[in-house]
């Protein structure tokens, strides 16, 4: 499969025709290459690069699920400046909040007429709850709903329960996955880079131990996904590390199943008072770099509540074939200042899609084609 | 083919849409009275009738879509007269040529809480007879002449009760008979017939005596001849209402399709070896782009277009300008289905602006480092040419150097037929005023086909472009738009290219060419993809298409700043205009914000060098004081030929 001519001669004229020839080869293209392209001026040349590689592994699919997202609790005891989410144990003023398990189970059910797949469930680091309460809010959720596949929980909170209930990693997960955990979502990576960690979120889960837990993870058959947070204080040599990190795990385990770049959303936090959110052209061309970088996953994610809806369907030409689900009660990215709708229909979503030339495939957690709407 | 046999009621009123009918081809226009034509489309003495909104109760027929005989407050033709104020009244004689109006003045009557006794008795006896505690319905030409004590002018009471225009008649047949052929017909003599409202005028004050002045006014201030949204509700309203007063049977409008297709054959056309021809700069024909619409990759039409880009503007600038876009008022008769900006004249949000207002507004513009004022507003027949001349000589005298670029063709159009004048005298007069260009709002997309349909009385395409070839020859610059997503196709946006490239060939009078969605919100009509793809697309398209246009400017108020940057990789080199200001756009959905600051940083992140330019697209020196954040809480617009319709 070839590019076309006037992607060739783009290429040719940023100087970027060696990366051209190895992506187009299927060679893998190195650290350097990937920051040469993150700072190259000609974004329509990088998207045909990426969508080649895109098209390459899924033609004209566009990936969702249909899922909800459960947040049982947002106390948490980080202190991450990048989050507008969290709320510290007996705050008074903005009061956070714990579902009970009855109310957290109850919650997850009343969408069960929607007909979703999915229930992603992450929550903040809560110093006071027993360790029961986690598998046992999992092993509801699965009794009373089987078919629904069970997301749950970052390497941030496994770490949290990993030493504040003594036990390894090995053991909380087995005993969430005894429960009906099937897959982990990515999130709390960040910026794997210690000089940026030590800024934004200094007192959560460090880099080696995210890797860990999800190399834990996938040895013990549970799939995961990948976040990168960029656009606040990082280099761009610094994402490119993030990748590396994430790319040799994969080369190990082949855990992964996403990758998924999050912008920063400034509004309501810390980093927010300091630095303007990133322009949206970085999230294009950040997505179509880790598409070329990333060789090894297999599916890149535009999680559309964090791009807006413009430019998660600009991005399916950029190297991005998942736009995440329809999402119903999305609350982190809102409370950050998010703006887009708080889900998106499924007709909306087929609708975008179509008009970005592509062709929507609903999928289960683990990637499985569950139908695809041919128009 | 057999013509139509037309009933229409032969009130002065209607002459503007019947009387460029008169030598049809498709029409034979049969006269009678409002109940008359009612009775022969009934009878089927008639294929087609003008006939009172209230005789389409309870019918099956099918209505022509943006045509109708109707008012704004004040009609002037349809009263209630006496010699005591109504809550006095008795009686009232109704003249029973038009039920509609009998209807209305129940309406009317009831809300006042006066319930006389309604006898029927025609206008020419019942004005004399309306004294004492009777009152008297008068309609038609014989209520230019009614003077009574107590007038009550029928359309100005439904505009207090509705905040509504009034329809009187439509365009109605049997179901299958309004053919997309009959709507352009009729679309036609009206748009005729509406130029000639002056010589109507006059001819009938000869045969009738009376002011032709005065006629001319009731025909140009008073009557509306556009159904557009706001007409459309007026008419579901009144049906209801009278419905659940039983004065008519219940009824659901319907409206005959207005469809034309005609497809020219076309050749095939090979895409890629297409985009590379554009991108070398080889001038596309119609076939081309059309294939390149319906079937090119949108990073393939891209790479093409930021070739041309590149070629046309090399050294990687990207310029914005700050101004200000007002609109001086929200009063419009055209009735556009896609403008949720417009208000009715007896509307509670109608507006015009004060100049105090307006002095705040440029005042602010001129702190905040703002070098243009962008004027434009709705077609207000309140207003006349001298109002704009002062207008622009007072913004002129009290903020020299301000540049003024206002008014889209359609109001220069309007203002012209509105005085009387021709375009060139009309052009002339503004710009001695002081008008410095004119945005190209109001294009929407320049094929009639799709033009009738979402805004039958607007100007058409040649007459957009004529106002543009006499602005240009006067040495006006102005910019070109296209508002996309509309439910045209490929061929219309072919056409709109084709006949912005061929003006521009005869005139270099076009700086720069914007494109945005149109936005559904708070109107009737649907969109088709409106879509940042769609967008992207349809830009680098056009950059393809008017190889003669120099400047493509983003609109990132519409598709917000990531989508924008993309777009200066895909044939933009301007990211439009700071603005304090934005009306139009914004009351038909999602608009986005940035100050001059932001939108600098938004073109660096880009790749490119951010310059501010004037209106003419000349750069500015760099010693203009770089943007602080203090230039203005900008309210973008980044089509700021704002007005998808002014």
């Amino acid at each position: 499969m070839a590019i076309s001519t006037l992607a060739h001669r783009a290429l040719e004229r940023e100087g970027l025709g060696s990366i051209r020839d190895a992506v187009l080869s299927g060679r893998r293209i190195g650290d350097e290459d990937a920051l040469r392209l993150l700072a190259s001026k000609d974004l329509a040349a990088l998207g045909a690069l990426a969508n080649h590689v895109r098209e390459a592994r899924h033609g004209d699919l566009a990936f969702y699920n249909r899922n909800v997202h459960l947040n049982p609790t947002n106390v948490c005891v980080a202190s991450c400046k990048f989050c507008s989410f969290a709320r510290k144990e007996g705050e008074t003023a903005s009061p956070g909040y714990t579902m009970t398990l009855d109310e957290a189970v109850e919650k997850v059910l009343s969408r069960r007429p929607l007909g979703i797949t999915e229930v992603h469930m992450v929550a903040g680091l809560h110093p006071t709850l027993e360790w029961e309460y986690y598998p046992e809010l999992i092993r509801r959720i699965h009794a009373a709903w089987p078919e629904l596949t069970i997301k749950a929980f970052t390497a941030i909170e496994i770490h949290f329960w990993a030493e504040k209930y003594g036990k390894s990693y090995e053991q909380v997960l087995r005993e969430l996955q005894a429960a009906g955990l099937v897959t982990m979502p990515g999130g709390g990576a960040e910026i794997f880079a210690p000089r940026v960690r030590r800024k934004i979120c200094d007192d959560k889960a460090t880099a080696d131990q995210w890797i860990e837990i999800h190399r834990v993870a996938h040895r013990l058959g549970i799939r995961t996904n990948a976040t990168m947070l960029y656009g606040h204080i990082e280099r761009l040599d610094e994402r490119v590390d993030h990748m590396r990190r994430l790319r040799e795990l994969q080369d190990e385990t082949h855990g992964f199943q996403v990758f998924i770049p999050l912008a920063f959303h400034p509004e309501h936090n810390m980093i927010g008072q300091a630095w303007s959110k990133p322009t949206g052209i970085d999230t294009l061309r950040t997505l179509a770099v880790s598409r070329l970088y990333l060789d090894n996953f297999d599916h890149i994610k535009a999680y559309w509540v964090s791009a807006g809806e413009r430019l998660a369907q600009t991005s399916l030409a950029f190297g991005v074939d998942d736009l995440d689900g329809t999402v119903l009660d999305e609350k982190i990215f809102k409370m950050a200042g998010s703006t887009v709708p708080s889900a998106l229909s499924e007709t909306k979503f087929h609708a975008l899609i179509r008009a970005a030339g592509r062709v929507p495939a609903e999928r289960d957690s683990l990637y499985n084609v569950l139908h695809v709407h041919n128009a | 083919m057999r013509k139509l046999r037309t009933a229409a009621v032969s009130y002065f009123n209607t002459y503007p849409l019947t009387a460029g009918l008169r030598d049809s081809q498709l029409i034979e226009l049969l006269k009678a009275n409002p109940a008359g034509c009612a009775a022969m489309l009934e009878s089927g003495e008639a294929d087609l009738a003008l006939v009172p909104i209230g005789a389409v109760a309870g019918k099956d027929y099918e209505l022509v879509p943006g045509l109708a005989l109707g008012c704004d407050g004040p009609v002037e033709t349809v009263l209630l007269v006496g010699e005591r104020p109504p809550q006095e009244w008795d009686e009232l004689f109704l003249d029973t040529a038009s039920r509609t109006s009998v209807v209305l003045a129940r309406l009317v009557l009831d809300a006042l809480g006066v319930h006389p006794k309604y006898t029927p008795l025609d206008s020419s006896e019942s004005v004399a007879r309306a004294v004492g505690t009777k009152g008297a319905h008068v309609i038609g030409n014989r209520a230019f002449d009614a003077k009574k004590p107590v007038m009550l002018d029928l359309g100005r009471e439904w505009s207090r009760l509705t905040g509504l225009p009034f329809v009187f008649a439509v365009w109605a047949a049997r179901p299958g008979v309004i053919t997309p052929d009959v709507v352009a017909e009729l679309t036609r003599g009206a748009q005729v017939g509406l130029g000639m409202r002056t010589e109507l005028a006059q001819q009938f004050a000869r045969e009738n005596g009376g002011d032709p002045e005065r006629y001319r006014r009731y025909l140009t201030q008073r009557m509306r001849y556009a159904v557009g949204p706001y007409e459309q509700t007026a008419m579901e309203t009144f049906l209801a209402m009278a419905a659940e007063k039983g004065y008519l049977p219940p009824t659901t409008l319907r409206f005959a399709a207005d469809r034309l297709v005609t497809r020219r054959t076309r050749r095939p056309v090979p895409v890629e070896a297409t985009l590379q021809k554009g991108a070398d700069g080889g001038r596309l024909d119609a076939d081309e782009l059309e294939r390149l619409d319906e079937a090119a990759p949108l990073l393939e039409l891209g790479l093409a277009a930021d070739a041309r880009r590149r070629a046309l503007h090399p050294d990687g600038v990207v310029t914005y300008i700050v101004s200000r876009n007002v609109n001086y008022t929200n009063v419009c008769t055209t009735a556009c289905h896609f403008c949720a900006f417009y208000r009715p004249r007896g509307h509670a949000e109608a507006y015009v602006l004060t100049r105090e207002q307006l002095a705040q507004k440029i005042d602010d513009t001129v702190k905040a480092g703002g070098i243009e004022l962008l004027l434009q507003g709705g077609l207000d027949p309140d207003l006349s040419i001298e109002w704009y001349e002062e207008l622009f000589r007072w913004v002129k005298q009290g903020w020299p150097r301000i540049a003024l670029h206002a008014l889209s063709p359609e109001e220069i159009w309007f203002i012209a037929r509105e005085s009387g004048l021709t375009l060139d005298a009309t052009i002339q007069r503004l710009v001695a005023a002081g008008l410095d260009s004119i945005p190209g709002g109001g294009a929407e997309v320049l094929d009639d086909e799709v033009r009738r349909r979402i805004a039958p009385l607007k100007c058409s395409t040649d007459e957009w472009l004529a106002v543009m070839r006499a602005a240009h020859r006067r040495g006006l610059k102005s910019t070109a738009t296209l508002m996309f997503g509309v439910g045209e196709e490929p061929r219309h946006r072919a056409n709109h290219f084709l006949r912005l490239r061929e003006l521009q060939d005869e005139t270099k009078g076009f700086t720069a060419f914007i494109c945005w969605p149109f936005q559904s919100e708070n109107t009737r009509l649907t969109a088709s993809d409106t879509s940042a793809v769609a967008y992207l697309r349809t830009t680098a398209l056009a950059r393809l298409a008017l190889d003669n246009i120099p400047n493509f400017q983003a609109s990132w108020v519409t598709m917000g700043g990531g989508v924008a940057q993309a777009s200066l990789h895909m044939g933009n080199n301007d990211f439009g205009s700071v603005m304090m200001e934005e009306n139009v756009v914004s009351a038909a959905g999602t608009t986005f914000e940035m100050d001059a600051a932001e939108v600098e940083r938004h073109i660096r992140d880009a790749g490119f060098t951010p310059m501010r330019r004037n209106m003419r697209y000349e750069r500015l020196p760099s010693t203009t004081p770089s943007l602080s954040p203090t230039g203005g809480e900008g309210q973008g617009e980044g089509a700021p030929s704002a007005c998808p319709s002014a």
